[in-house]
């Protein structure tokens, strides 16, 4: 296969000098910028790392494997990665019924989209949980079928999709909108029915935005604590999330603990962004530029 | 497969696109749709591609109603001013994409469609590049693979939408003469919209000049230059002067000169307006036709062209007129010159009708 | 054969075409429309007496009051870092510039509960300088000041990450303009920089602010909950509910999902004014994945 020409451009090293620069405040404003960032954000984490080395090895791993600790942490994933999969499937459909097409109050529908950023965590708790509750609108009705929600892992996955649904679709809209609809049409004319040029042409155009919307959406689940803890039962080794688990180690003092699965938790999270973004970039080589 | 076009008419909103056309593209025919830029020359394209439906009218492909068929049943190539190719394929795939996409019982084997492909590759001068994606091909490049692409489905009509708009002037004019050699070969029928009357008139058999939704003329190219019929086709189709009419005693007159025996004035046109290309200006030594004194001159390569401040005509619209580089070499043409001029070839329209 | 039109331009058959939007409306209107819904007909389930009577419960106005502190400090810290940082990496070219992205981001991926520990573990009693606070009495944790701390951490990156790309696709040119006729840095950035960005500025403002008052997790690890004191208007609405105050719990929070609303309205109305900012974080992303690529 020939070198693509992108992965080649890739190895061109930044310039040493710096350009001259003509505007004022460089100094000023990166410094401010650093110091900033590294009082309130880079050393408070770095104080999580250091923290868990003081534990040392043995009591570390004896805390994040305990069985207690595993479940919470299966439960946090699992359950983020199921609310991200479904966001991911009617989050293309919400963008791509936004873009495409038109219907009475789209613009309405369009803001709603957002009411996951803007409603406080906990209002979105207890509604969801008097929602969802035996007794509740849509909790009695899902009981006549035997489904429980509330209380029960199914409830943490219902607490998440709605804290995840803006990313993927606020991730897909721009692009959606940017996506040459000629394509398509010269996909038609190539004798392609409407499902094979969605699936050979549109799909792949957007897979790195899927992908980041996914991303997005998974990394927010994964560290949700306030939408969740009302509607998840909270019954240790079944629907304890996590999060709750570092607070409840937390309300008996015991910082090791909280830390040891704090930092579980960054490193996986950031583990799974690293990969995530390594495929994104694999995808954009491999493609060249758009 | 020759095409015809039946009435048709179609409005976007408030927006009338195209406007009761009427349109015969006989079989292996290459056909340019030339207008300026919101004629309806595009929308029509896509009607006969199906990518639009007309709201009246019909589409006959050899005469049977296409107008419904759906797209993929068309048998059309169509090749998009943008290219639309597959950002995320290799060009290999690009071109295969017609291909693979079939019913399976109509689908060529994996070898059949390598060779194919190959072939294809080969005929626009990109075997090498199938492995490339399109991000890392040149402008022209891209083109001819979006036409590979559109050729691979055997195509009973090729449908090219300015299909040199976006490229630099020297592959443009590579690809029109490569596009012209590729439809005498293969003998598909071709129509391809431009607004470029140059590209019209170097590659079509017949151009279709629109205007506002209407056609305004259709004909061989020479024919539709020499002989326009409307103020509007003159004046898309190359260089004009513009020169008012006046009418005097029962006889028209440009300047001093009585232009009247020669073109049909309507008694009716007080208002009238007279249009002559650059080159039917003929130079001759002073005391002969309309005075005329030379402001500038300028080389451009093989012609030679001059502005001539005539009599009777305000000063600051001068005529152009276009001489041969070997006439200029003989005569030297100086400015401040006083000349005479003699009109070869001009066309009267009313001046009402005379908006471009 | 109507699917002609419909076969192209992307757009499906009328019948699947129906379908896809009342799939999504349906989606939509189950998970988003109807918990907003219901918080409101809890509210006011025992009436309007009931739901005056909880909102002007003195604790709960000294939940708001300390709210709209919390959101008084941390804005504007925010406001004034998002400004230089956009500052510093938009008009500027620096080798790390997409790393200092990345960490201007970082908060996004730490979880709230994890950002209120990082100041546990700082400023608690047995923190790096727990003791050092205790013998100055001074309180960081279990008081408004950690409240503040870890608020500033979880909406950190929300005003910056709104003005670089908006700052980004302006450039340079206006700010050299205006230093070429002669106007000083500071001139420079109030009279032709900061008009230009006011939009996006707004835009990130507004969003900072909806997290910073309704923000749970890291707050309520670092609060103490005690009430009257240190306990936010989400932490007020915990407590009623736990203690199964029901419809003060939805009174509190009805107030808030007031607040969201605003917070659509307003930026349904930036984004009518500007329509750039409304994929401005999502296309710079996209963009600066790509230079690196």
């Amino acid at each position: 296969m020939a070198t693509p020409v992108a992965a080649v451009e890739l190895k061109r090293p930044t310039p040493l000098r710096l350009p001259q620069r003509v505007l004022p405040g460089f100094g000023l404003t990166l410094g401010y910028t650093m110091v900033y960032l590294s009082l309130l954000v880079l050393i408070p984490l770095s104080a999580v790392f250091i923290r868990s080395l003081g534990l040392g090895w043995g009591h570390f791993w004896d805390v994040v494997t305990a069985p207690r600790v595993i479940a919470s942490l299966r439960l946090s994933f699992g359950a983020s990665l199921i609310a991200a999969l479904i966001n991911v499937i009617f989050g293309l459909n919400v963008a791509w019924v936004l873009v495409r097409y038109t219907f009475p109050f789209k613009r309405l529908v369009d803001a709603i989209v957002d009411l996951p950023f803007a409603l406080p965590t906990a209002v979105a708790g207890i509604a969801l949980t008097a929602l969802y509750a035996p007794n509740g609108w849509l909790g009695i009705w899902l009981l006549s079928f035997g489904i429980k929600v509330a209380f029960t892992p199914l409830g943490i996955v219902v607490a998440l999709t709605f804290i995840g649904l803006p990313f993927v679709v606020r991730t897909l809209q721009p692009v959606l909108e940017d996506l040459d609809k000629e394509v398509e049409q010269a996909a038609a004319t190539l004798g392609a029915s409407a499902v094979q040029a969605f699936a050979r042409v549109v799909l792949p155009a957007l897979w790195p935005a899927l992908l980041t919307g996914f991303a997005l959406s998974f990394a927010r689940a994964v560290g949700e604590y306030g939408s969740v803890i009302f509607i998840a039962g909270n019954m240790p080794m079944k629907s304890e999330i996590a999060p709750l688990l570092i607070v409840t180690k937390l309300e008996q003092y015991d910082y090791a603990g909280a830390t040891a699965i704090a930092v579980v938790m960054l490193v996986l999270s950031f583990a799974l962004m690293l990969g995530i973004n390594a495929l994104q970039h694999w995808a954009l080589v491999r493609h060249g530029e758009r | 497969m020759s095409i015809a076009l039946r009435g048709i008419t179609k409005q976007f909103g408030e927006f009338a696109a195209v406007k009761n056309i009427d349109l015969d593209v006989p079989t292996g025919a290459l056909i340019a749709l030339l207008g300026p830029s919101g004629c309806g020359k595009t929308t029509l394209l896509r009607i006969i591609a199906g990518l639009e439906t007309p709201d009246e009218g019909q589409v006959l492909f050899d005469g049977r109603d296409a107008t419904l068929w759906p797209i993929r049943d068309r048998n059309v190539g169509f090749v998009f001013q943008h290219y639309a190719l597959f950002h995320h394929m290799s060009v290999f795939e690009n071109v295969a994409f017609g291909l693979k996409v079939k019913p399976r019982r109509e689908r060529p084997s994996r070898p059949e469609i390598r060779k194919k492909v190959h072939s294809l590759l080969e005929l626009v001068q990109l075997g090498w590049a199938g492995e490339r994606y399109p991000a890392q091909l040149s402008g022209g490049q891209r083109q001819r693979v979006a036409l590979a692409r559109a050729l691979a489905v055997d195509p009973d009509v090729l449908l090219l939408d300015e299909p040199f708009g976006a490229l630099d002037s020297q592959v443009r004019h590579e690809l029109r003469r490569w596009l012209r050699r590729l439809h005498d070969e293969l003998h598909f029928t071709s129509i391809f919209v431009t607004h470029d009357q140059q590209e019209a008139i170097e590659v079509a058999d017949t151009i279709v000049v629109l205007n506002q939704g209407r056609i305004e003329q259709s004909g061989v190219p020479s024919e539709v230059y020499d002989l326009p019929t409307s103020a509007f086709v003159h004046r898309f189709l190359g260089q004009v002067n513009e020169l008012p009419v006046q009418l005097r005693d029962g006889r028209a007159y440009v300047g001093p000169i009585d232009i009247s025996p020669a073109a049909d004035v309507s008694s009716g046109a007080t208002n009238s307006i007279a249009l002559i290309r650059p080159h039917e200006i003929e130079i001759g030594p002073e005391a002969v036709g309309w005075p005329a004194i030379v402001i500038a001159v300028r080389v451009i390569g093989p012609i030679v062209r001059l502005e001539l401040s005539a009599q009777g005509l305000p000063v600051n619209e001068p005529l152009e007129a276009e001489i041969s580089r070997e006439r200029y070499e003989g005569e030297r043409f100086s400015v401040g010159q006083k000349v005479g001029l003699r009109l070869r070839r001009w066309q009267v329209y009313p001046a009402s009708g005379a908006v471009a | 054969m109507a699917s002609a039109e419909a076969r192209i331009a992307g757009r499906r058959p009328a019948p699947s075409r129906l379908l896809l939007i009342a799939v999504a409306l349906l989606f939509l209107g189950l998970f988003l429309v109807l918990p907003l819904l219901v918080v409101f007909v809890q509210a006011l389930a025992k009436g309007a007496s009931a739901y005056v009577a909880a909102i002007c419960d003195p604790v709960a106005w000294a939940a708001v009051k300390l709210t709209l502190t919390v959101a008084a400090i941390a804005v504007p810290c925010n406001l004034v870092f998002g400004v230089a940082a956009a500052w510093a990496i938009a008009k500027f070219e620096f080798r790390g510039k997409s790393t200092l992205i990345t960490l201007i981001d970082l908060p996004f991926a730490v979880s709230p509960v994890i950002a209120g520990l990082v100041f546990i573990l700082l400023f608690g009693s047995h923190g790096w300088f727990g003791g050092y606070l205790r013998v100055h009495h001074i309180r960081v944790v279990f008081a408004v000041p950690g409240i503040v701390l870890a608020t500033i951490f979880v909406t950190f990156p929300f005003i910056a990450r709104e003005l670089i790309p908006v700052m980004q696709a302006q450039g340079k040119d206006d700010e050299e303009t205006a230093l070429s006729l002669g106007a000083t840095g500071w001139q420079t950035f109030w009279r032709v920089t900061l008009p230009n960005i006011r939009w996006g500025l707004m835009y990130g403002v507004l969003l900072c602010n909806a997290r910073a008052m309704g923000e749970f997790g890291a707050v309520s690890v670092v609060s103490g909950h005690i009430r009257g004191l240190t306990n936010t208007m989400p932490l007020h609405i915990e407590i009623l509910y736990n203690e199964y105050n029901y419809t003060a719990a939805f009174a509190v929070a009805s107030l808030l999902a007031l607040l969201a609303l605003l917070t659509l309205a307003g930026k349904s109305f930036l984004e009518w004014r500007q329509p750039e900012l409304r994929h401005a974080v999502a296309q710079a992303r996209d963009r600066t994945r790509r230079e690196n690529t």
